[in-house]
């Protein structure tokens, strides 16, 4: 006997994401799900955006990774809440993981909440979390080729950061080829060119997540 | 290792369609994929493997039916069927092109049971 079932795998996932998605909406949280390989830059932008948006906005941080606590406790730093997930091996955090984390937090009083996810960029693109956004860093020591080659990150992505450009220098890195290879996964990716070592760009970032923020709170009853 | 979760659903979609319709065994299972989904077969059918065993879905061959990558060209208008995803055009060389398949995400067609 043949059962039709049509169904998608990850479909008791998306289930989870779309209730932490009902939770963030109710407590007015906007939250990012923040992607990249692994030393592409992600704590590091995660701390700057904390230094620049911590005054006016109230922030916290979930760190997934497979082990170890190094980056929660650099984030935890900067005086906001953080909680670690160690996955012990998964490649991605998924719904789950998120919804076990959110009773650390005290919701009501978060206006962002940006997850870190584990570093790599393959599987986390898959897995939705119930974030409002995903965005991804491509920093220019990878090279220029990681559109064609993770074409499903890019897709998903709300947004690119281009990391590290100071670097551009000493690495080859074909800003033209990244961005209009990107851009064929999605026509309506936003892009940000940054060094999160020196600062440059960042304030394009800031001010976009700050527009979001507002419009978000503007919706929000 | 994404299969591993990817299986675990399976497994998990299995369960509930055996609560409805109380089948004996199951014989196959019909999925589909995009071809850039970053799903790789042989890993799904070694945790499926690992995950049935000694379920009703244990013994059960996994057919894969993987969508092909289509670019659509801005410049040219055309649909083209590649190998890879890339962002020229393989028939006019167009450097606008748009991702138009391939990234479908696994979904589980069908079971065959007994």
């Amino acid at each position: 006997m043949k059962i039709d079932v049509v169904k998608n795998v990850l479909d008791a996932n998306d289930r989870i994401a779309e209730e932490n998605k009902a939770l963030f909406e109710k407590s007015g949280t906007w939250v990012i799900n923040l992607m990249s390989s692994p030393g592409a830059g992600k704590t590091t932008l995660v701390e700057k955006t904390i230094e620049a948006l911590k005054d006016k906005y109230s922030i916290a941080v979930i760190e997934g990774d497979i082990e170890d606590t190094c980056d929660a406790e650099r984030v935890a730093r900067h005086g906001v809440p953080v909680v670690q997930i160690n996955t012990g091996g998964a490649c991605h955090i998924d719904g789950n993981m998120v919804r076990e984390a959110l009773p650390n937090f005290d919701l009501q009083g978060i206006d962002l909440l940006i997850v870190e996810n584990v570093g790599n960029l393959v599987c986390p693109a898959e897995f939705r979390i119930g974030e409002n956004i995903k965005a991804m860093i491509l920093s220019t020591p990878e090279g220029a080729d990681k559109p064609a080659k993770y074409p499903l990150m890019f897709q998903e992505s709300a947004v690119m950061i281009i990391n590290k450009t100071d670097l551009i220098p000493y690495v080859d890195f074909d800003m033209e080829q990244a961005k209009r290879s990107a851009l064929g996964c999605n026509r309506d990716l936003v892009i940000f060119e940054v060094s999160c070592k020196t600062s440059e760009g960042l304030t394009g970032w800031f001010q976009w997540l700050e527009d979001q923020i507002e419009s978000y709170k503007k919706q929000d009853p | 290792m994404h299969e591993l979760s990817l299986a675990r659903s399976i497994m998990d979609i299995i369960e509930e369609y055996d609560l409805r319709h109380h089948f004996k065994k199951v014989n196959s299972l019909k999925l589909s994929f995009g071809k850039l989904s970053s799903v790789e077969p042989s890993a799904l059918e070694f945790a499926f493997e690992v995950l049935s065993k000694g379920t009703k879905a244990e013994g059960a061959s996994l057919e894969f039916e993987v969508l092909p990558v289509i670019l659509y060209c801005t410049v040219c208008g055309e649909n083209v069927s590649a190998e890879h995803y890339q962002a020229t055009c393989p028939l006019c060389e167009g450097g606008e092109v748009c991702l138009a398949g391939g990234t479908e995400e696994l979904k589980l067609l069908e079971l065959d049971v007994d």
